[in-house]
């Protein structure tokens, strides 16, 4: 009984971080998402230079581990001249990592709309953007709205490695509150849990979104 | 040392997840449901917390294990959540009808799962593995959270020296990049031989 | 707006396909070897033969969904040549406005309603307004007996129905010509029914149709000429009755016994 009551007044000192936690997962989806889908849209396009770009973007977006993503931009940005909050170097490294993982989705998600569909646009005469827009995109996203949806909570997931350039993320505040308290095992489990749990919660809903989508297709 | 967390983590991955995934299929409910239930809260918890609970929170009560076998141990849990999942999906994938001809063949269990089932699922399973082992290299990047001397952390040691960060990481990341590039290399290779060797009727 | 290599070709009467001499070939691999066909305005030919004949490629070619690599086609008032140069995209535009097609299976836009479907085609190439393009989806459904099942999504016809209403969506953009793919192969016998029954009002009522088909009463019945193909060329062109009851080839006479003495 006794750790039950020891986490539940941890609480209060953990919740703001979680808090922090959200934010930064929403600010990054909210980037990041989009950011996905232009890169898409630049690696399907005619435009050679923009495809090379992309290609640079999405590659080491995806190949080089969040972590490493997080550190190059707080030592490096500085470096740079351009000085930023920790917070708003999460976002902007998280969103690139988020942005490069949606990209490959959203082009699976291209690649999944029948080839039909392209042929019964053309005859309709919806032929390049029209057809692209109103017909191709559209199946597009939808398809891929499941896979991103599970992108979203891997985010939620990633933002716990913020806590490493000292934003206040439940982590930090999860491993300032060990330090104190110097039980480790229960505060971490505690966190496990908060984690834990919003992930499922989160998981349970998609899963449910799917099935809802899914009608239609 | 990246090398090793992960080889080492994958296999023992690989390993248990042979006996999770029986246990996930298994007809007896409440081996099921602790099997499930182990798979989902794993991969429902970042694997840095995950670290962080097991160096830091273990030694309390049980035992103290250094940075290295920590993050092992710890890999090594997620990895055969996630293989078990794999493997659950490679057998899914199998048409029902190979279980059935095979057992209206009058073959046992054992013949059955070594001789029809595996060599199909291998098939199946074999690039979804190597995408977790590419992932897994990227995850055994927070090993340096907790001390252990991999690339990150070498990187992390350049950069508060130098003041170089933006080289040091930009090296780091240019390593794992090119490190996952032969093994997506070899697992394409891999999976092309085996498309040969066991076309499926 | 014809094409600089146009030759002396007569212009056909308003709604007339002429094709000249088509040829496909991948590499040295010929899949359409000089096929030719005129046809005049409110005549309905079927394309019948073998699978792999080229049937399917042979009418994707005249709409450009499959690049010939040598003729002409012309349809309505609108001309291409293939082989030379590709021709340029207001040509094409052009030869897909003036054709309608159907395929094997439906193509409906699943995101879209039923009348999403027509309406949307209508608004964004032929500019019609919403209130217009309405009028004429509600009339196309009222012609294919679909008018109640306007507001649903394509999902949740039968098959028999998304066909009915693929080809309203090809009549509400008013093509010239018609080009049916095999309309009722992945149907069941009984929906089928229901499709070729709108196909042959629609016959009766003088549209211009090219219908690639199995169904062998259609050919005989409802259509003016019937075209064999097989191997990519053409084996017999002439009015159905003659072509299914008392056909010159060989080949014919052994798919055609095939097929109808099943």
């Amino acid at each position: 009984m006794t750790f039950v009551d020891q986490w539940i007044s941890w609480l209060p000192a953990l919740t703001p971080g979680l808090g922090v936690s959200l934010t930064l997962t929403g600010l990054c989806l909210l980037f990041g998402m989009p950011l996905g889908l232009v890169l898409a849209l630049m690696l399907e396009g005619p435009a050679k230079l923009l495809r090379a770009a992309a290609l640079i973007v999405v590659e080491v977006g995806r190949g080089a581990p969040a972590l490493v993503l997080l550190y190059l931009l707080y030592f490096g940005l500085p470096e740079g001249g351009v000085t930023l909050s920790a917070f708003a170097t999460g976002v902007i490294s998280l969103s690139w990592t988020t942005g490069a993982y949606a990209s490959e989705l959203f082009r699976s998600g291209l690649a999944a709309v029948p080839a039909g569909q392209r042929e019964a646009a053309l005859t309709s005469g919806l032929r390049g953007w029209s057809g692209f827009r109103y017909i191709i995109l559209p199946q597009a996203v939808r398809i891929s709205t499941p896979p991103l949806a599970s992108l979203a909570v891997t985010i939620f997931q990633t933002s716990s490695l913020a806590f490493v350039i000292a934003v206040p993320e439940l982590m930090s505040k999860a491993y300032a509150l060990g330090s104190i308290t110097f039980e480790y095992l229960s505060v971490f489990a505690l966190t496990s849990v908060l984690y834990g749990s919003i992930t499922l919660l989160a998981l349970a809903f998609v899963r449910l979104a799917e099935q809802r989508l899914s009608r239609h297709l | 040392m990246t090398v090793v967390i992960t080889g080492a983590s994958l296999l023992i991955g690989a390993l248990l997840g042979l006996p999770l995934v029986a246990a996930r299929r298994s007809a007896w409910s409440p081996l099921r449901a602790l099997a499930t239930g182990y798979i989902d809260i794993v991969r429902a918890i970042p694997p840095i917390t995950w670290l962080f609970l097991i160096y830091f929170g273990l030694p309390q009560y049980a035992l103290r294990l250094d940075s290295v076998s920590a993050s092992i141990v710890g890999f090594s849990v997620i990895a055969s959540a996630y293989m078990a999942e794999t493997y659950r999906s490679g057998l899914l994938s199998i048409p029902r009808g190979q279980w059935e001809a095979a057992t209206a063949l009058g073959l046992k269990f054992l013949p059955k799962a070594r001789y029809v089932i595996t060599p199909q699922a291998f098939k199946v399973t074999l690039p979804a593995v190597a995408a977790y082992a590419i992932s897994l290299l990227k995850d055994s990047a927070l090993a340096s959270t907790i001390g252990v001397h991999e690339i990150t952390y070498q990187a992390g040691l350049a950069s508060r020296a130098t003041h170089q960060g933006l080289l040091a990481f930009s090296i780091a990341g240019l390593l794992y990049i090119a490190m996952s590039v032969p093994l997506a290399v070899a697992a394409r290779r891999v999976d092309r031989v085996l498309r040969r060797k066991l076309e499926v009727a | 707006m014809e094409l600089a290599t146009e030759r002396t070709v007569s212009p056909p009467t308003l709604g007339g396909v002429k094709v000249l001499g088509l040829h496909k070939s991948y590499g040295k691999h010929a899949v359409l070897h000089d096929v030719n066909l005129e046809m005049t305005e409110g005549e309905v030919v079927s394309i019948i033969g073998p699978s792999g004949a080229g049937k399917s490629t042979f009418l994707r070619c005249l709409n450009y969904l499959e690049v010939p690599t040598a003729g002409t086609i012309t349809i309505g008032d609108s001309t291409v040549d293939a082989g030379a140069r590709r021709p340029d995209r207001a040509c094409l535009d052009r030869l897909r406005r003036v054709t309608g097609m159907v395929f094997q299976n439906f193509n409906l836009f699943p995101h879209l309603t039923v009348r999403e479907n027509i309406t949307l085609p209508q608004m964004k190439v032929l500019g019609r307004s919403r209130d217009e393009a309405n009028a004429v989806a509600d009339s196309l459904l009222n012609r294919v007996g679909l008018a109640a099942k306007s507001d649903q999504h394509p999902a949740r016809l039968s098959g028999g129905q998304q066909q009915r209403i693929a080809i309203a969506r090809a009549l509400a953009l008013s093509p010239k010509v018609m080009l049916f793919d095999e309309p009722t192969s992945a149907l069941d016998p009984e929906l089928g029914l229901e499709v070729l029954a709108v196909m042959r009002d629609l016959a009766d009522e003088g549209m211009t149709m090219i219908v690639v088909t199995h169904e062998m009463h259609f050919a005989r019945d409802v259509s003016d000429r019937v075209m064999v193909m097989a191997d990519g060329r053409v084996l017999e062109l002439g009015p159905s009755e003659q072509v299914m009851t008392a056909p010159t080839h060989e080949r014919t006479k052994k798919f055609l016994r095939a097929v109808l003495d099943r």
